[in-house]
């Protein structure tokens, strides 16, 4: 659950931007650092609402956690994050958070993991991948199979292909959906993919986030693998404005996806409206 | 019993406002809605204690439809944030019904549980007392019994008036309400008198068991069908003592700005509209059965009544007549498609 | 004024021998004098179906919401109601061949809305036997396109001058007429009512809808609904039909038809003779959406 620690949950707190990385064209991945701290403490899968005050607020998931910052990795799409992937780096934003539920990391200690996530999917995954290799020895063996359009839209190259792949049990597979010029990996579908490495569901939890077609067709893929409804979590993404339960457009079925989510089992979501 | 005559009213009215801002049912123009007291013209305004209700719910005492959370300012890159300091002054709403001191509960339940507190709906609330006015008359489109109110018992309330012949009687029911009794305490007089017969509903609709079934009816063709005359308006949402969805926006000239809060309403395509395109609930249809489903079904769901308190408001001002009692009788009588 | 018979026979004749696949009229609400639009799919939905004096609403504008499917529909239109479907078939939105319009004379009607209102303890007005406000200033009872037509023809009810009130307002100073629109839009709750009854707002994005500007704050405030209200307005020149729907669907009363009446009054006299929807000419475009030199422009 939720542990927002400021006095009012729709006041932002200040944080300035840090640092700022260009992952592919329309992902950059913003570091926000409070008096050289965080403004709070989040778990995997968490999300906080960030501002360009004068502009407008949207709500992320903070796709990694250091001591002394936060990270949110942005997609440019609409009018607030166009204005965002302008600013330089000492900007000052308003952060308020953290919000929702979080991926069940205690519940998952002890499993094998596999990750599948398509294009800026990735960014709340990152942050349980991360938090896997942070806590290496809770976790079993940790695959991770992810895709995008093309090589430029990869997010998190350096980690995809130096760092993670160099963690212990560690699988990384990589998919671009047309073949191009400067790529010599897989080319094909997340859902195509997953399907021809076939990964054993024993002991397995998968994390799936991405656009909702790829979703829609990786559930598939992983009920036929034999994947059970409770062993299969994915994140979801709503219109959403006040964070805390609230302001209600969030919602499938009776369930605020700020709140109650964004992180569900495949069981729970079977028992919502198909509005997900 | 604590009496007064109807004649006193305004000097009630008048007392309490010495304490307090007193919000009362008036006729203004061709709106009613409750006003202050402080902004009553004698020669323009019309006291409506003697008709049902007023026609625009008192939601906003306590969720103004704008409502300012903060101002900012920015400074090259540097940034000051201001929150809004919300008026605190005790007001009194007095002369509200049931069904919307009912409303008033349920958006507690929403602003108060569930996790989080919102402060801006808290400091307002704080700060009410509610004078409820007992309810006699049902009116034609009145259906409240049936949604669980009880027209004559509001619960929230902390003063209850029952009007009887020529006067009212004046019933405190909390600490706070006790506060006011002592304000008016020589404009009281004991008295025994006779309350009056409460009159029939002329509608009625049996809610029993809707919420339950409505979970196998998401995908009904019903909902097509139904939202047919639905024109996507916001007015049955806007009108409804209980609809508290909001909006954050930002207003902003240059660097300066503020953030505030607006009615919102599930009634309109931009409610779900994602930035990146995807609208969830894009068709009318949809967003119809959305806010049907939310008021019957989900709200129940969570906290363990419909979100709808039988006031008839939207089913009087539907301009093209969608009737939540027909809705769910219509419920009722559905074969689960499946 | 009662033709459920009529429509009625139409209608099943229509879905019968499958040249439309619904139609669109009306059927009673809870009270008498409550009459509901309603689209009848199948012969079945046929008894429910009637027109009497409460058939205030504009259908024409429900047709929106069919303009990418492919459905023949069969609509009922008053004779205000059909100037819709000439504007609607002016900006393509729907085609001729997928409508059957049934055009019914009208006589005048009630307004169920007002009715509702009066009879459930909102208002301390009783008697609302009268014509609704909208038929005051009717200018058109009969249909100006249909098909089949329904009903004697009927003499238009309108006043002498409809624009008495748009004068009155014009011979006002620029503070009192400052101070009646701060009054009357002050109490706009921004429900979009007036937009949503409107058949001239055809727009598939509607301006105030739009975020990549956002170019109407959503505030209450006095700026942000004279904002809305200006906006509205001038969407409203050479289209608005005076139908009269979005003052009669108003929940705090603003008096809409009169600024659009001040702007039928002026597209007429700049741009006229005109009035919107009066007459179908395939191909025809009010004076806004074509540009022609001759165009007055000594105004700018």
């Amino acid at each position: 659950m939720s542990n927002c620690s400021c006095e009012n949950p729709l006041i932002p707190q200040i944080v300035e931007v840090i640092k700022i990385v260009d992952e592919t064209p329309d992902v950059k991945t913003f570091y926000v650092q409070k008096d050289n701290g965080v403004p709070f403490d989040v778990m995997p899968g968490q999300l906080a609402m960030v501002s360009l005050l004068p502009v407008g607020e949207g709500m992320f998931s903070v796709s990694w956690q250091e001591d002394d910052h936060l990270q949110f990795a942005i997609k440019r799409v609409g009018v607030m994050t166009d204005e965002l992937h302008a600013i330089d780096v000492g900007q000052r934003l308003g952060v308020r958070g953290p919000y929702g539920n979080g991926f069940p990391v205690e519940k998952c200690k002890g499993q094998d993991m596999l990750f599948i996530g398509g294009g800026i999917g990735l960014a709340p995954l990152r942050s349980f991948i991360k938090y896997c290799f942070k806590h290496r020895e809770d976790y079993g063996k940790i695959t991770i199979i992810y895709g995008s359009r093309s090589y430029d839209d990869l997010c998190f190259k350096e980690e995809l292909f130096e760092k993670w792949p160099q963690e212990k049990d560690t699988q990384v597979y990589v998919t671009i959906d047309n073949a191009e010029e400067k790529w010599d990996g897989h080319v094909g579908y997340v859902p195509a993919y997953l399907e021809e490495l076939n990964p054993d569901p024993q002991n397995t939890v998968a994390v799936t986030c991405g656009p909702p077609i790829m979703i829609k067709f990786v559930l598939q893929a992983l009920e036929k693998m034999g994947f059970s409804d409770e062993q299969v979590i994915t994140t979801l993404e709503m219109r959403m404005k006040c964070g805390i339960g609230k302001c209600g457009r969030c919602n499938i079925g009776s369930e605020y996806i700020c709140l109650d989510g964004p992180v569900f089992d495949l069981a729970q979501l079977r028992k919502l409206p198909p509005e997900w | 019993m604590k009496y007064f005559k109807k004649g006193q009213i305004e000097k009630i009215i008048d007392r309490l406002a010495e304490k307090a801002d007193v919000y009362v049912p008036m006729l203004r123009g061709q709106q009613s809605g409750f006003y202050s007291w402080k902004s009553y013209d004698e020669n323009y305004d019309d006291l409506i204690f003697d008709l049902l209700n007023v026609y625009s719910p008192p939601k906003n005492i306590v969720l103004p439809q704008t409502e300012k959370m903060y101002s900012f300012d920015q400074q090259g890159q540097e940034i000051i944030i201001k929150p809004e300091e919300i008026p605190v002054e005790p007001n009194v709403i007095f002369g509200i019904r049931s069904c919307d001191v009912k409303a008033i509960e349920y958006l507690d339940e929403v602003f108060f549980t569930r996790t989080f507190v919102d402060e801006f709906y808290k400091a307002r609330r704080d700060q009410v007392t509610i004078v409820a006015n007992a309810c006699y008359n049902p009116g034609t489109n009145c259906f409240c019994k049936s949604m669980g109110v009880n027209p004559l018992e509001p619960e929230a309330a902390d003063v209850i008036l029952r009007e009887v012949e020529n006067g009212y009687v004046w019933e405190s029911k909390t600490e706070k309400g006790n506060i006011l009794t002592k304000q008016i305490e020589d404009l009281l007089e004991e008295k025994e008198v006779e309350l009056y017969e409460p009159n029939r509903f002329v509608r009625k609709v049996n809610y029993d068991g809707v919420a339950e079934k409505l979970k196998d009816l998401f995908d009904h063709p019903m909902w097509e069908k139904y939202s047919d005359p639905c024109q996507t308006c916001g007015i049955c949402t806007y009108m409804c003592p209980t609809c508290y969805c909001f909006d954050v926006q930002v207003k902003n000239w240059g660097e300066e700005g503020y953030r505030f809060r607006c009615w919102d309403s599930c009634m309109y395509r931009e409610y779900t509209q994602m930035a990146g395109g995807h609208n969830p609930r894009e068709a009318a249809t949809e967003r119809f059965r959305n806010r049907f489903l939310h008021k019957l079904q989900f709200f129940n769901e969570r906290y363990g009544t419909p979100l709808c308190t039988g006031c008839g408001r939207c089913v009087v001002a539907c301009p093209a007549g969608v009737d939540i009692i027909r809705m769910i009788e219509l419920i009722k009588g559905a074969e689960p498609s499946v | 004024m009662n033709y459920t018979d009529q429509i009625r026979e139409i209608a099943s004749r229509l879905l019968e021998n499958g040249q439309v696949d619904m139609v669109m009229a009306w059927e009673k609400g809870a009270f008498d004098y409550q009459s509901l639009p309603y689209v009848a799919r199948s012969l079945e939905d046929i008894d429910k179906m009637i027109f009497d004096d409460y058939c205030v609403h504009n259908l024409s504008t429900s047709l929106l919401r069919y303009r990418d499917s492919n459905e023949k529909i069969g609509i009922v239109v008053k004779g205000c109601d059909s100037r819709g479907l000439v504007r609607l078939l002016e900006d393509n939105q729907i085609k001729r061949e997928r409508l059957y319009i049934i055009g019914v004379c009208c006589s005048g009607v009630m307004d169920p809305l007002q009715a509702m209102i009066a009879n459930s303890g909102f208002s301390r007005i009783k008697d609302t036997s009268g014509l609704a406000a909208k038929c005051a200033n009717c200018i058109q009872p009969n249909p100006v396109i249909y098909d089949e037509l329904v009903g004697a023809t009927q003499e238009a009810r309108g006043p002498a001058n409809r624009f008495e009130k748009v004068s009155e307002i014009e011979n006002m100073s620029v503070e009192e007429r400052r101070a009646f629109f701060e009054d009357v839009f002050s109490r706009c709750i921004r429900c979009y009512a007036c937009r949503q009854a409107c058949i001239a707002c055809d727009c598939r994005t509607c301006i105030f809808e739009e975020t990549r500007p956002q170019w109407v704050g959503r505030e209450t405030s006095i700026s942000d609904n004279m904002m809305y209200h200006m906006v509205r307005s001038m969407h409203m020149a050479g289209r608005c039909i005076d139908c009269g729907e979005c003052e009669r669907v108003c929940p705090v009363g603003i008096p809409l038809m009169l600024i659009n009446r001040k702007l039928i009054k002026e597209v007429d006299h700049l741009y006229g003779p005109y009035e919107a929807g009066m007459v179908y000419i395939e191909g025809q475009k009010p004076p806004f959406s074509v540009y022609d030199e001759k165009d007055q422009d000594d105004f700018i």
